[in-house]
């Protein structure tokens, strides 16, 4: 019942609310002496599991078998900003740049959001039997 | 790993920088202190921020390995600093020592201004961070009604 796309944005959500909580902690750090700016990467692994699994056959070889889906194998890379420019204090927040990354993740997961809704409204009127009345 | 780890980690820091605003007026209002609270002229006050792992309890640190990589900020010392304390010469002064100079905070009004306008320009990018994750918590709660 619970199809690839609801897995696929079941993924998204999470890694979008790894990225959100990443990027408030380099928000907060902006003053802290030698503090290093982190950075998420994970739109390659979604955008290219979300491609391998249109081509892998979608039924394994026997009935017994398990189907892992490519979304489980992505694994977010956390890593310290290697282009940031260090500021007096050493610190490599640009909080310009992590505003906008801020807003345009927020508004990645609402869109993942509001996807995910219209799936579950889709089965629930198919629950309902289209809202038919007796 | 939730919205509620990244509201404490902003909460974290609108802590930290209400605690520097107040040691900025501190200062601003003292820049020609000569009795401080110790013996001698107001020290200029410095905060150290210092990056904290945003945990809970202790079962947290076994649960998710991206948690050290979420960090809130701490004040972790607040310096009285005697490095900027000035001599001038006023003889008439109260406080003036033998030779008629007294010794004053030395505190740069132009400096804790700029410092000023950093502290509030990131209270309010913590602010809008904070906004951003209650938004992003009450729509997904719209999901289930």
């Amino acid at each position: 019942m619970f199809d690839f796309t609801i897995h696929a944005l079941k993924t998204s959500l999470n890694l979008r609310t790894l990225k959100h909580n990443i990027l408030c902690s380099n928000i907060s750090n902006e003053n802290t002496p030698g503090y290093q700016a982190k950075k998420v990467e994970f739109e390659t692994q979604l955008r290219d599991a979300l491609h391998l699994e249109n081509r892998l056959p979608k039924f394994g070889t026997h009935t017994d078998h398990f189907i892992f889906t490519q979304l489980d194998a992505i694994h977010p890379n956390v890593y310290e900003d290697p282009y940031g420019n260090p500021s007096l204090n050493g610190n490599t927040v640009n909080r310009t740049a992590e505003m906008a990354e801020l807003t345009e993740n927020q508004l990645l997961y609402e869109t993942s959001l509001e996807l995910l809704k219209k799936k579950i409204s889709l089965l629930k009127y198919a629950i309902s039997e289209g809202e038919r009345s007796h | 790993m939730d919205f509620f780890s990244s509201m404490r980690v902003s909460t974290s820091a609108l802590n930290a920088h209400l605690v520097q605003l107040n040691s900025i007026t501190s200062n601003l209002a003292n820049t020609k202190t000569t009795r401080g609270a110790h013996s001698g002229p107001y020290l200029k006050k410095e905060v150290i921020f210092s990056a904290q792992v945003d945990r809970e309890n202790f079962a947290e640190i076994l649960e998710n390995e991206f948690d050290e990589h979420v960090q809130g900020v701490q004040v972790i010392e607040i310096i009285e600093n005697p490095k900027h304390l000035q001599k001038v010469y006023e003889p008439n002064h109260p406080d003036a020592d033998s030779q008629g100079y007294i010794t004053l905070p030395g505190i740069n009004p132009v400096e804790e201004i700029a410092n000023l306008i950093t502290c509030q320009r990131s209270y309010e990018a913590n602010v809008t961070a904070l906004e951003a994750s209650k938004s992003m918590y009450t729509k997904t709660l719209m999901v289930i009604g």
